[in-house]
């Protein structure tokens, strides 16, 4: 926001254009000292402390010291874990079609029991009946123990307000390492099982729920609460009777969010404790390049997920349950369809009702891509070598002749910056000194390649950025945090984490902008992007990776879709949000000064969206971060891949060294575009 | 039960200061300022604290409507929520029959509140996921009371309230006005002996807000309960007191009768609230009553309680003292119709 301010050049520096300045000559340094000290671009291995492997020898050590106790707890886990799974598997198919179709009905009237039936009957006959049961066993015991937990926690932060600080920053932690870090240590307590996959579940699907019970009890109007004490309750029953209950809606959210948490993990989970679940079933099929089956399965993880969804969704926004007596006519129904037609009902695990149409999917799949290789390969590699190759290592060394047709000189580069300098010269003088500055300095970046910025470059940058978004305690935590990861000899993977993320995040917001601006100026468009963006959020994370691998095969494009498909979702919502709720005043102000409908958005609805959209911002970077993880399953370097790798070579070090220095980026980033929104906010008076 | 001369509630040197360490704080700046609590205050502002309420005295009878006045910042809200030791209070005295509540323990609190207290909250603070009748019941549930019981007797609050027919539903199906009678129901249902009431009018249409403030009355009238009532509207102030205090940044500049208000504020402040009211409708005959027993020969039937309105009304073609009579009609003392008149115009020189 900075960057946008009007100074005139002549006019006392603000801090932003300060920043910049900093940055810019810190960069231009770096540059021009590379020959004689190449030490201030690359930052040499020497220097290097061995960090990943004291923590791992840490981790060995206090992992094998909690080892019994987990495992003992793993041991009675497996009781709870047998019996969900005895009952799911051994429960005739048509009585849990019946009950999960009655109760959709209690909750959501006919749509919702439709949506309970034809789901199930999908899942039923696509043949993977008794994967999907085993899948749905691990969440039946992950989500008690994870409301539980959470529920716990967040009661517990609420009446304790020394822990609620601690619970908040561990919250805020946890929710930006990356979900395949946890599993590495999980792995080494529990070793291979479904045990693993129950217990990352549980301690993913956690935290949202402690979130929004801490939340929930905070936003109960304070009225209520004291009328809860001048009734002369005790604080047990001020709690339990009155503003529990009274947070309902807000602790259903919690649930929700508790059940798709859980459901999209021990998905995941799937890649390191495979045992026969739908997860491991799309991994399986997603490897031998099964893309129709692959992509069956995964439409199973997503009628689950939709169904959960949508089912435990009502219970926080409606209030109205519908008559008993039809749940009783179902199930009374259904147990009667079972008892008569016992001896042929068939054995779900034979049915291959969809095995057409995954093939049909296939050859379809085949002939689409054979139709249209040209084309798809064409904006595979534009993308490639025209937009992303140039981000990562920079003009001077991804111009090559096989490529662009000709080779990329000295010359060239000096060029570049002339120009950049004139560009910003020019804005300078015309009172854009800050926005200049940052022109300069983006050309730069372009030239050198993310991957290849020099160390004292970013570390300035990113001090420059966070002190302007929040002032010099998050400069000061930027510039420390990175320095662990600049010691620790993660670095170079950081960056390239970075940049695909960078490309990604700004890819959805430049698209996803529009996209919203769109939705909020003309209805039409927004009937019909909601589903979509409704869908794309209750997918599964693992899931996004069928589609992009079924046309661009595995590689770095294939994963920067899958990125931007998941991550986009944010940027359209908020964008929308923030450009539609305007204040009708302000509206009616505008118009009657005359203004006209481009002069109203550009001058009254966009600022007034300005933090609401940065909040989009911040939750697609996220985003962005969490899917660059998964991401690594099909084909990207840096810190993602990392983790993958750590988790298949069981070494703890790494994962955890590496998970963190992803919540570092993702931590940095966060707080910035925080800041920027506060200080947008403030300057609004909001 | 309790001695007559002992006040219902009575604040000595009531203080609350917010900010971290406000305790010693307060106590520091007190003891530098020699008790000025003015002094103190301003002190206590330098250096980041909030004093909320400053140094608050009054006393509330038993079975006075003791009404605290105040635009909004001025600290009414907290002084009330002292008293009911929603806030801790910071310094001083507050004594419920007697009794110091200040720095009491839980128990003691919670047994007070079941027994003594009740509450009725500017936003009504109903519970949303329980029906108007489990509402006013909670305060006998929390005390174990059985359902049956409780029941019957919230059933009898809703009646005194005027909400019969509506005891099973939720407050969202309740209108403002309807909402604020539950929380009234409820705020009785244990029958306590002091009502504290919250702007409990100031979320209504002004029609709706009438209506209840002459059924508050009703009920005020058959309960005579010790009530400290929060309001921001000098007329429902003036229109419902006993007495009247008047707070202004957390200090009380007033405590008086309703004419003494309209006819002797004791600073500008006092006088601007009471500027727009006309003081006829509020002040009494009593207030410009003199001892002398020099009358003329008329006798247009004043009494003490009469307005200086109704009582003018009276007077319009006399010009000698008449009698004033009290309500049982014996003659108490004379007004001079030029007194009237007088008072009238006290404020408009």
């Amino acid at each position: 926001m900075t960057a946008m301010t009007d100074v005139p050049a002549q006019a006392r520096l603000t801090v932003g254009a300060k920043a910049a300045l900093i940055t810019a000559v810190v960069g231009a340094l770096c540059l021009a000292l590379e020959g004689i000290a190449p030490w201030l671009v690359k930052w040499p291995t020497a220097w290097e402390l061995p960090a990943t492997q004291w923590v791992g020898a840490f981790l060995d050590w206090f992992l094998n010291g909690i080892k019994p106790a987990m495992r003992l707890f793993s041991d009675l886990m497996t009781y709870p874990m047998d019996a969900a799974n005895f009952v799911l598997g051994n429960t005739p198919w048509p009585i849990l079609i019946g009950l999960v179709t009655a109760l959709g009905w209690y909750l959501g009237g006919l749509p919702m029991a439709a949506l309970g039936f034809f789901g199930l009957t999908f899942v039923l006959a696509s043949g993977y009946w008794a994967e999907s049961m085993n899948t749905l066993a691990l969440v039946a015991v992950s989500v008690p123990v994870a409301l539980v937990a959470g529920g716990g926690i967040g009661i517990l932060a609420n009446e304790i307000p020394r822990v609620k600080s601690f619970v908040q920053a561990v919250l805020d932690v946890m929710q930006t390492v990356p979900t395949f870090a946890y599993l590495t240590p999980l792995l080494l307590l529990f070793g291979f099982g479904p045990v693993v996959g129950l217990i990352a579940s549980a301690i993913y699907a956690a935290p949202p729920m402690a979130r929004n019970v801490m939340l929930g009890l905070e936003r109960v109007e304070p009225e209520i609460k004291e009328a809860a004490i001048m009734s002369g309750g005790t604080r047990f029953q001020q709690l339990f009777q009155v503003e529990i209950p009274a947070a309902a809606t807000q602790i259903m959210v919690g649930v929700n969010q508790c059940l798709m948490a859980a459901l999209s993990m021990v998905i995941i989970a799937a890649v390191i404790g495979g045992f026969n679940d739908i997860g491991w079933e799309v991994l399986l099929t997603m490897r031998k390049a099964q893309f129709g089956e692959s992509l069956m399965a995964g439409l199973v993880i997503v009628v689950f997920a939709v169904v959960i969804d949508r089912m435990s969704g009502t219970l926080a926004t409606e209030r109205k349950r519908y008559d008993q007596r039809v749940v009783w006519a179902v199930l009374g129904f259904t147990v009667l369809f079972t008892a008569a037609f016992w001896l042929w009902l068939p054995n779900p695990s034979e049915l291959t009702l969809l095995d057409p149409m995954a093939e049909a999917i296939d050859s379809g799949l085949t002939a689409f891509t054979q139709a249209n290789g040209p084309w798809l390969d064409a904006l595979k590699n534009n993308s490639l070598f025209y937009v992303l190759l140039p981000l990562r290592i920079g003009l001077d060394q991804a111009v090559l002749p096989f490529t662009w047709g000709f080779q990329w000189t000295p010359g060239m580069s000096y060029g570049l910056f002339i120009v950049a300098a004139v560009i910003a010269a020019l804005m300078a003088w015309r009172g854009h000194l800050t926005g200049g500055l940052v022109v300069l300095i983006l050309i730069g970046m372009l030239e050198t390649g993310i991957a290849n910025l020099p160390w004292p470059f970013v570390l300035t940058g990113a001090a420059a950025l966070s002190y302007v978004a929040g002032g010099w305690r998050l400069a000061v935590l930027s510039v420390g945090l990175l320095c662990t990861i600049l010691v620790s000899g993660l670095w170079e993977r950081a960056l390239l984490s970075l940049y695909l993320s960078g490309a990604a995040v700004f890819s959805c917001a430049v698209v996803g902008g529009l996209i919203g601006l769109a939705s909020a100026v003309w209805t039409p468009v927004w009937k019909v992007v909601r589903p979509v963006c409704d869908m794309l959020q209750t997918i599964p994370l693992f899931v996004f990776l069928i589609p992009v691998l079924m046309v661009f095969q595995i590689g770095e494009f294939s994963a920067f879709l899958a990125i931007c498909a998941y991550a986009i979702v944010p940027m359209i919502r908020y964008t929308r949000h923030g450009l539609v709720n305007t204040p009708e005043e302000m509206m009616e102000a505008a118009i009657s000064s005359g203004a006209t409908e481009w002069q109203i958005m550009r001058d009254v609805r966009a600022p007034y969206a300005a933090p609401t959209i940065l909040l989009g911002l911040n939750q697609t970077i996220l985003y962005a971060f969490a899917m660059l993880v998964i991401a690594a399953l099909i084909g990207t370097t840096g810190l993602g891949q990392s983790i993958y790798l750590a988790l298949g070579q069981a070494d703890v070090g790494l994962g955890i060294s590496a998970g963190a220095a992803m919540a570092i980026l993702a931590l940095i980033a966060d707080r910035m575009v925080q800041g920027f929104a506060e200080e947008r906010r403030k300057a609004l008076g909001l | 039960m309790t001695d007559a001369k002992t006040p219902a509630i009575a604040c000595q040197n009531l203080w609350q200061v917010f900010g971290q360490g406000a305790d010693k704080a307060l106590t520091d700046a007190l003891s530098r300022s020699g008790n000025d609590a003015d002094k103190a205050a301003s002190d206590l502002r330098e250096q980041g604290f909030i004093p909320a309420v400053q140094d608050a005295n009054f006393e509330v009878k038993e079975g006075e409507l003791f009404v605290i006045m105040g635009l909004s910042g001025s600290g009414k809200s907290t002084l009330i929520r002292c008293i009911s030791q929603l806030l801790p209070g910071t310094g001083g005295e507050i004594r419920v029959d007697g009794e110091n509540v200040m720095g009491a323990s839980k128990k003691v609190l919670t047994d007070l509140r079941r027994k003594k207290l009740g509450m009725v909250f500017q936003h009504f603070g109903l519970f949303p996921h329980m029906t108007v009748a489990e509402n006013v019941a909670y305060p006998l549930r929390v005390q174990g009371v059985g359902k049956k019981e409780r029941l019957a007797r919230a059933q009898e609050v809703i009646s005194l309230v005027g909400l019969e027919g509506r005891e099973d539903s939720f407050p969202r199906q309740l209108s403002g006005g309807q909402r604020q009678r539950v929380g009234i129901a409820r705020s009785l249902a244990v029958n306590p002996d002091i009502w504290f009431l919250d702007e409990p009018f100031s979320a209504l249409d002004p029609l709706i807000r009438r209506q209840l403030q002459d059924e508050f009355l009703r009920i005020q009238a058959t309960l005579k309960k010790s009530i400290v009532f929060i309001t921001h509207d000098i007329q429902e102030a003036l229109k419902l007191a006993d007495r009247i205090a008047i707070m202004r940044d957390g200090k009380i500049v007033q405590i008086g009768t309703p004419t003494d208000i309209v006819l002797r504020p004791v600073d500008d402040y006092v006088r601007e609230f009471s500027k727009d009211v006309a003081k006829g409708q509020h002040a009494k005959v009593a207030s410009v009553m003199r001892d002398d027993s020099e009358r003329g020969p008329d006798d247009p039937g004043l009494t003490t309680s009469m307005t200086l309105d109704a009582a003018l009304a009276h007077c319009m073609e006399l010009y000698e003292p008449v009698p004033v009579r009290d309500e049982a009609g014996n003659i108490v003392g004379t007004v001079h119709p030029s007194d009237l008149a007088a008072a009238l115009q006290v404020d408009e020189t």
